[in-house]
């Protein structure tokens, strides 16, 4: 078993190709992390004999700041690209270009792997990192598919603006936090000629869970339905669990290694529910739906209503107000006008109690991001710069 | 900036009020927002504003407008136009 470094796979991507047929165990890591390579290896370590070949180990969950390797079989993964390009409706594709970090498990499976089960052309120029190449290849490119997280949405705006568009670009997936439903005609002026889905999953299910063609619903918190021998259900407290046969095999964090067995119900994260015809509606991260006054708060839908009325970036992070009651302030980019801010507290006064409001609505020029391009949400709590628009006085 | 304006300025900010909602008659059940919690930031923005500190009963038994004026003209903070 060994670490094989993205920075290693950016240079050359023909080591991942090598490493992929070959029986020793590898973990494939981002240059940056929240982890130690001593912490890595001491999981590594404590992996069972038969772990030790024909597996791959991500590392996820950087956002909530618990950082996770997650054991992957590369047959399970395999087995799932094949299903994904079924229902992703990936035939007349013949080639992707990468625009998240390889070492991203929903770029991973979705596009690399994807590629290499069914020899189709990976094109890999940067990503955002390098955005002239980026527009420059998906210029040129043809019948091809994009992975994207919605946060990339107002990437393309401030990159390419509003007259570029890209007709070679035939599939849009969006998956890795909220689909961008509010800014789903963004998406359409550079995607002209793409089919769009809105994906679910976690880096658990390595990752997928269930698809949602965007024609499907025009609610972004609907993901649609589980894949083909996916099952789902729900939890006592509303928590998404899922059983897979193509989900990770093994999970090591600060708790240390689980294996589950094919039995268990395994947790994606989220909080969910079935809704008709065998659609699921996502209601948010288990951490972002909590109890202030005794009333269920639920971040994703707060934002609903904060999207209807700013067409900017915004994000929640969580905070206590002085009584030492939990809550959540709002954070805007870029800077707000006066009227703005009036709109967006007239929205939380006309659809919410005052409990859902925001313990204040701040502005900073712009969020702190993770490599992988999410917002880094432990982050935005630590800006030192954010301007303060409105508080409650508690 | 009078002390008049500063409680319409306070009121509209706590209670998220339209600037034509906004009355000196105004009392506390024709406002949706003006509820427990509200009590609680009126007090903090009575003495962050006129810097008097309204205790909590003071704050439960405001029932309008016109009673935090009462309340604050009777700790000598002038309303007048």
């Amino acid at each position: 078993m060994y670490i094989l470094y993205e920075s290693e796979v950016n240079e050359d991507i023909s080591r991942l190709d090598k490493a992929w047929p070959e029986p020793p165990t590898f973990i494939f890591m981002p240059d940056r992390s929240a982890v130690s390579r001593e912490w890595v290896e001491k999981g590594m370590a404590r992996f069972p004999d038969s772990f030790q070949e024909n597996h791959f180990v991500l590392l996820t969950s950087g956002s909530t700041g618990m950082p996770k390797l997650v054991i992957g079989s590369r047959k399970r993964a395999e087995d799932l690209a094949s299903v994904i390009h079924n229902v992703q409706d990936s035939e007349p594709v013949i080639q992707t270009v990468l625009a998240l970090p390889l070492s991203y498990c929903y770029a991973f499976v979705n596009q690399w792997l994807w590629s290499r089960v069914e020899k189709r052309a990976l094109i890999s120029v940067g990503g955002f990192n390098r955005p002239d190449n980026l527009k420059e290849a998906l210029l040129a490119a043809q019948d091809c598919m994009i992975c994207l997280i919605g946060a990339q949405v107002p990437l393309f705006v401030s990159h390419y603006g509003d007259d570029t568009s890209f007709p070679g670009v035939i599939r849009v997936h969006f998956a890795g936090g909220p689909f961008p439903q509010q800014s789903i005609h963004i998406v359409k002026r550079f995607f002209p000629n793409a089919k769009i889905f809105n994906n679910y999953g976690c880096a658990e299910a390595m990752p997928r869970l269930t698809i949602r063609p965007l024609e499907d619903s025009d609610e972004g918190s609907n993901i649609g339905k589980p894949l083909p021998g996916i099952e789902l259900r729900t939890g006592e407290a509303g928590e998404i669990l899922f059983r897979s046969p193509y989900r990770a095999v093994g999970f090591y964090d600060h708790d240390g290694l689980r294996i589950p067995s094919d039995e268990d119900w395994v947790p994606s994260g989220d909080l969910g529910e079935e809704i008709d015809n065998h659609y699921w509606r996502i209601r948010g991260r288990s951490n972002e739906v909590f109890k202030r006054y005794g009333e269920k708060i639920s971040l994703p839908q707060l934002m609903n209503t904060v999207c209807a009325r700013w067409s900017g970036q915004a994000a929640f992070y969580r905070d206590k107000d002085p009584s030492g009651e939990e809550g959540h302030v709002l954070i805007l980019t870029p800077e707000p006008t006066k009227e703005q801010v009036q709109n967006i507290l007239q929205a939380f006064r006309k659809n919410h109690p005052r409990t859902h409001w925001p313990l204040r609505l701040e502005s900073t020029p712009a969020f702190p991001l993770l490599p992988s391009g999410k917002i880094d949400k432990a982050g935005l709590a630590k800006i030192k710069n954010a301007t303060v628009h409105w508080r409650q006085r508690l | 900036m009078t002390n008049r304006e500063k409680l319409k300025a306070l009121l509209i900010d706590i209670l998220l009020l339209e600037d034509s909602e906004f009355r000196f008659d105004l009392m506390r059940k024709d406002i949706e927002t003006w509820d427990s919690l509200a009590i609680v930031a009126i007090g903090v923005g009575i003495q962050e504003t006129f810097g008097y500190h309204m205790t909590p009963k003071e704050a439960v038994a405001l029932k309008g407008v016109p009673d935090i004026i009462n309340t604050l003209e009777s700790k000598g903070i002038s309303f007048d136009e």
